[in-house]
């Protein structure tokens, strides 16, 4: 077990070199010079030396190695420069959004699963019904749907005609003078379509991945024996195949937290809502090159992070893997 | 054997047809590719054929303007109507027997634009998702094949490449470099790799020590050969399916980056782009928002049907 965690975690600090390393090739690979990555723009109103002195600054004029250590150690303490905009270091304006962005994945995460996991079990428990196969073809069609295509016919429709959910933002305008409770209710009426775009496209993947995972939990030795015990119907699919299927899913939590992130670059530029992905969205249009990089190393990082939590976690759970992990 | 892909093809055929909507999505989207690739003769301003009377000329492919005569005789395009001819007398109309899907906020005609914008659309689809083919079983076949510090450095690239969230990636990279056809099919290409590269390493892994492949070494094939000519046709099959997946998965993300004003900058734009227009006629022109939104939707599930349907046939154990 402890072989097995120390190889992950080794595993884990070359995939974290390895992405500081991608994002510096990236910013050189640019074209022209690479000074214009930390001053911008505005070259022209400085004088020769102001410029030297901000090439010695971010070491431009050593060697790549050199230089691409010094990036890397700057990017590991999460200090990636100051942004164009503001001149403010970019972790602190990347923080200040970061929980709007968490409240939206982590309501749409819960929702996918709480949505996605029964239509799931229900399609297992009678697979090829006429309930599994429209699920199968729900579930298809949600994959296929473009979100921010979603998003415009939902606001069309919930926002514009019928004007029973505001159109954007993260709360309305007369939030601060609102009850707590009015507030409460601001702030949910505003996450409702956010959310459910967000959603959607995940929903496909848990139901499928649930189905799955019981049908295969469903044909194998334990189960029948219940079964030949006298164990009811209901009983075997609730206390002994959804138990051991729902160990799987742990990976599949994992595995979203990329796809929510990316996600949550359209769904916060459409809904103006205030976190990383619009912070994403508003940097890339303004050629605002350390957020840009910065959030691409964070994001690359909390999935590494995620990644690295869930095989851990799922070793933990699944003996199996503990114990071929051991073997080696 | 499972590798069922060329030796065994009415079966592949049958299994394949057996997925419901299969033959459609197959039909729709070789109709698609087949509409795009005429798209200037099946919409277009100017007619198809026509004669001054002297001679017979081609408006429609030669792209000559109309002359101050008139024809003599001429047959017109299905849809005459090209993309990028403003109208401002006919802005905003609603579909109906001359526009059939409409009219823009500068008179437009939708659907003209939507058949000319899927080139963007379809180019960007297919050639990025032969991109990652190509570059994923290229590092998968030697990961899969040589094994040992091969096998353990490419595992490591993989894991690095898969710690980057899609968009926050591919915008990156287009944010650097101009947005232009090729950053944008290389930046989706050199992102979505990594699904084919472990896939073909698992094949590789499976094939290289069967029969086949040690009778090609005994009889004197060199590694590169056994590994080029022998085991990576084998290992092809299975990845086809997702090669489906990857088509609809780039369509979807091109529409995205287009919708978000990073796409390809062209007079027509793909159909992401003809959304995007229609963020601002939100209440007021619904049809602007729902064709283009529909065309993607409609070869995204395309794409996806193909690709399941390729997946049971081509592993009839899964089905």
């Amino acid at each position: 077990m402890a072989e097995l965690l120390v190889r992950r975690l080794f595993h884990a600090l070359i995939t974290l070199a390895g992405i500081t390393l991608l994002v510096f090739l990236l910013i050189h690979a640019a074209p022209g010079d690479p000074i214009s990555y930390f001053i911008g723009k505005s070259e022209h109103g400085l004088t020769p030396e102001t410029i030297a002195a901000i090439r010695k600054a971010h070491h431009l004029d050593d060697p790549l190695t050199v230089q691409y250590l010094h990036w890397a150690r700057a990017a590991l303490s999460l200090d990636f420069g100051q942004s164009f905009i503001d001149r403010r270091p970019v972790i602190d304006r990347i923080l200040e959004r970061l929980p709007n962005t968490v409240l939206l994945m982590l309501t749409a995460m819960l929702a996918a699963i709480a949505v996605g996991l029964p239509a799931g079990v229900l399609s297992a428990a009678r697979p090829r019904s006429a309930f599994d196969r429209i699920v199968e073809l729900i579930a298809l069609g949600m994959f296929s749907l473009p979100s921010f295509w979603v998003a415009l016919l939902l606001l069309d429709l919930f926002a514009v005609k019928w004007q029973i959910l505001p159109l954007y933002g993260i709360s309305g305008d007369n939030y601060a003078s609102l009850p707590p409770a009015a507030q409460f209710l601001d702030r949910i009426r505003h996450m409702i379509l956010p959310v459910i775009v967000l959603t959607y496209g995940q929903f496909a993947v848990f139901t499928r991945f649930s189905r799955a995972a019981l049908l295969e939990v469903r044909g194998q030795d334990f189960v029948t024996v219940a079964r030949a015990k006298g164990a009811s119907e209901t009983r075997v699919l609730l206390g002994h195949t959804l138990r051991n299927a729902l160990v799987p899913l742990i990976t599949l939590v994992g595995l979203s937290i990329p796809f929510l992130l990316s996600g949550s670059v359209i769904v916060e530029t459409i809904f103006s809502w205030n976190g990383m992905g619009r912070l994403f969205y508003d940097s890339v249009m303004a050629r605002d090159y350390p957020t840009i990089m910065g959030l691409t190393v964070l994001t690359a990082m909390v999935t590494l992070c995620a990644y690295l939590a869930t095989d851990v976690l799922y070793s933990l759970v699944d003996p199996r893997i503990r114990l071929v992990g051991e073997r080696k | 054997m499972k590798s069922s892909g060329g030796g065994d093809l009415p079966g592949f055929t049958r299994r394949f047809r057996r997925r419901r909507g299969a033959s459609a999505a197959v039909i729709y989207l070789f109709a698609l590719v087949v509409v795009t690739l005429l798209r200037s003769m099946i919409a277009n301003a100017l007619p198809v054929v026509a004669s001054s009377g002297t001679s017979i000329s081609f408006p429609a492919f030669s792209g000559q303007t109309r002359p101050s005569y008139p024809w003599r005789f001429s047959i017109p395009a299905p849809i005459p109507f090209s993309p990028t001819d403003v109208h401002l007398g006919e802005r905003l109309q609603p579909p109906g027997e001359s526009h059939w899907l409409g009219t823009d906020e500068l008179g437009r005609d939708v659907l003209a634009r939507m058949i000319h914008g899927s080139a963007v659309s379809l180019a960007v689809g297919f050639i990025s998702a032969l991109l990652a083919l190509f570059v994923g079983s290229a590092i998968g076949g030697l990961a899969g094949y040589y094994g040992g510090g091969v096998d353990w450095t490419i595992s490591r690239v993989i894991e690095i490449v898969v710690c980057f969230p899609f968009l926050f990636i591919v915008l990156a990279v287009v944010s650097i470099f101009e947005p232009s056809l090729i950053t944008i099919i290389g930046a989706l290409g050199l992102s979505s790799w990594p699904m084919e590269a472990r896939l073909v390493r698992g094949e590789m892994l499976r094939l290289r020590d069967m029969d086949f492949a040690e009778s090609a070494r005994a009889s004197g094939a060199t590694s590169s050969r056994v590994l080029v000519r022998h085991l990576l046709p084998n290992a092809l099959a299975p990845v086809l399916a997702l090669v489906a997946f990857g088509v609809g998965s780039a369509i979807l993300a091109e529409s995205a980056l287009s919708f978000l004003g990073l796409g390809v900058a062209l007079p027509t734009p793909s159909w992401g782009g003809l959304l995007a227009s229609a963020e601002d006629y939100l209440g007021h022109a619904w049809w602007l928002a729902l064709f283009p939104g529909l065309a993607i939707f409609a070869t995204v599930v395309a794409c996806n049907v193909v690709g399941d349907a390729l997946r049971e046939a081509l592993d009839p154990k899964s089905a």
